[in-house]
């Protein structure tokens, strides 16, 4: 399973998990295979992540923190801890919100070196 | 030299909806009439053409994610809700009145997108929390930090040294306030909301939002709380703070709220807050200074 945007989102991906609007009210069901329409329905009700099937090939390439150096995830990674005060404290959800941080972090490096992309 | 007292800051301030007051006492009005229409509330808000701009980026944007595009503002008043409409009024309107306050100490702008993030974050918390009124959270959050504003305008000099203690010490921000002033932000803002009359909950929500659980209204607080600290993760803005204020997993627990949901919490936020900073902050073209 990988997680992307509604905008990159193309016809005969299939849902890996229940799409819901912000009201919770469901825009598609596990396993459907999307077509065009219901991708417009989709960013039309502002849905911004969908997880979708993916093969392990595709959801390596789709992980931004696998394709940075190791030196520069480690630099992050140090920096962002850095920022928090205590981090030897964090419970479940601390370190949900630590690893959101790096995927977020890592994708704007990514995208600062492929402008054009 | 003693730090001045709570009371003697909030009296300073004046009550006032400044520019704002016309059209809340109109709305007010034609939701005591009879007749009250949508079309009649949207006559109102239409004679604020600045009002009636804001709302209507505000409703066909992905704050709302309506799937079709509204046109008038009846329509928009009908969707958003009035008590959504009120509740912008009265944020703008508190927006305008610290537009005053210095820039030495914490850029105003930067502490808006702060607090706008932070309602932003509070309202998805609160709809994915399935609370009732997921909106009231917005103005909780937009509110939590306003206690920081009464004290910089009010008293400068003491604002000041709470920073030198908080610098020279790396502490939080709170603590040298506690250890200066004998009180904090939180104290302040409920302070001040109590002055201005708003609901007991939402006092409590602001005035415990870094220990919801000492407060009656528990998960209304523990709200705010999340969403702040989730914005100060996401480094927008600042309301001074230099570190990313604990989180507590006991807030999380009162809430039910597991790891699961916050990644797309924090892809919500990133996805609307330049429009509800552009609702906002951007008033008689973009002067938001």
């Amino acid at each position: 399973m990988i997680r992307i945007k509604a905008e990159e989102l193309q016809p005969g991906m299939v849902t890996a998990r229940e799409v819901k609007n912000i009201d919770g009210m469901l825009l598609a069901p596990v396993g459907c295979v999307l077509s065009e329409r219901q991708i417009n329905i989709l960013q039309a009700w502002g849905v911004t992540e969908i997880a979708i099937e993916a093969s392990e090939e595709q959801a390596q390439a789709c992980d931004p923190l696998a394709q940075l150096p190791p030196e520069t995830l480690a630099q992050i990674t140090a920096r962002t801890r850095a920022r928090f005060w205590r981090p030897d404290e964090f419970g479940p959800v601390s370190a949900e919100i630590f690893r959101i941080l790096l995927l977020r972090e890592a994708r704007r490096m990514l995208k600062l070196q492929q402008p054009a992309s | 030299m003693t730090p001045p007292t709570i009371k003697a800051m909030v009296q300073a301030i004046p009550r006032s909806l400044g520019a704002y007051g016309p059209v809340l006492r109109e709305i007010e009005e034609a939701l005591q009439s009879p007749q009250c229409s949508l079309n009649a509330m949207g006559d109102a808000i239409q004679k604020d053409p600045d009002l009636t701009a804001r709302l209507l980026r505000l409703a066909n944007s992905p704050f709302y994610g309506f799937a079709s595009r509204l046109s008038t503002v009846a329509e928009a008043v009908g969707l958003v809700g009035i008590q959504q409409i009120q509740d912008m009024i009265v944020a703008s309107s508190v927006l305008e009145q610290f537009k005053g306050v210095p820039d030495d100490l914490v850029s105003k702008v930067s502490f808006w997108r702060h607090s706008l993030a932070v309602g932003t974050a509070a309202r998805l918390l609160a709809m994915e929390r399935r609370l009732p009124k997921p909106d009231k959270f917005f103005v909780a959050g937009l509110l939590h930090d306003v206690g920081r504003l009464v004290l910089f305008s009010q008293a400068a000099e003491w604002a000041q040294k709470v920073f030198e203690l908080y610098q020279r010490e790396r502490i939080l921000l709170r603590d040298a306030e506690r250890r200066v002033l004998g009180y904090d932000h939180q104290q302040i803002a409920a302070e001040l909301l109590q002055s201005w009359s708003y609901p007991a909950v939402l006092i409590q929500a602001v005035a415990f939002h870094h220990a919801p659980e000492g407060s009656v209204a528990h998960t209304d607080a523990a709200v705010v709380h999340v969403a702040d600290h989730l914005v100060n993760a996401m480094g927008i803005g600042s309301s001074g703070e230099h570190f990313i204020p604990p989180l507590s997993e006991k807030a999380c627990a009162a809430l039910g709220l597991g790891p699961e949901p916050l990644a797309g919490i924090v892809a919500a936020v990133d996805d609307q807050i330049l429009v509800v900073e552009e609702a906002f902050l951007k008033r008689d073209n973009g002067s938001a200074k």
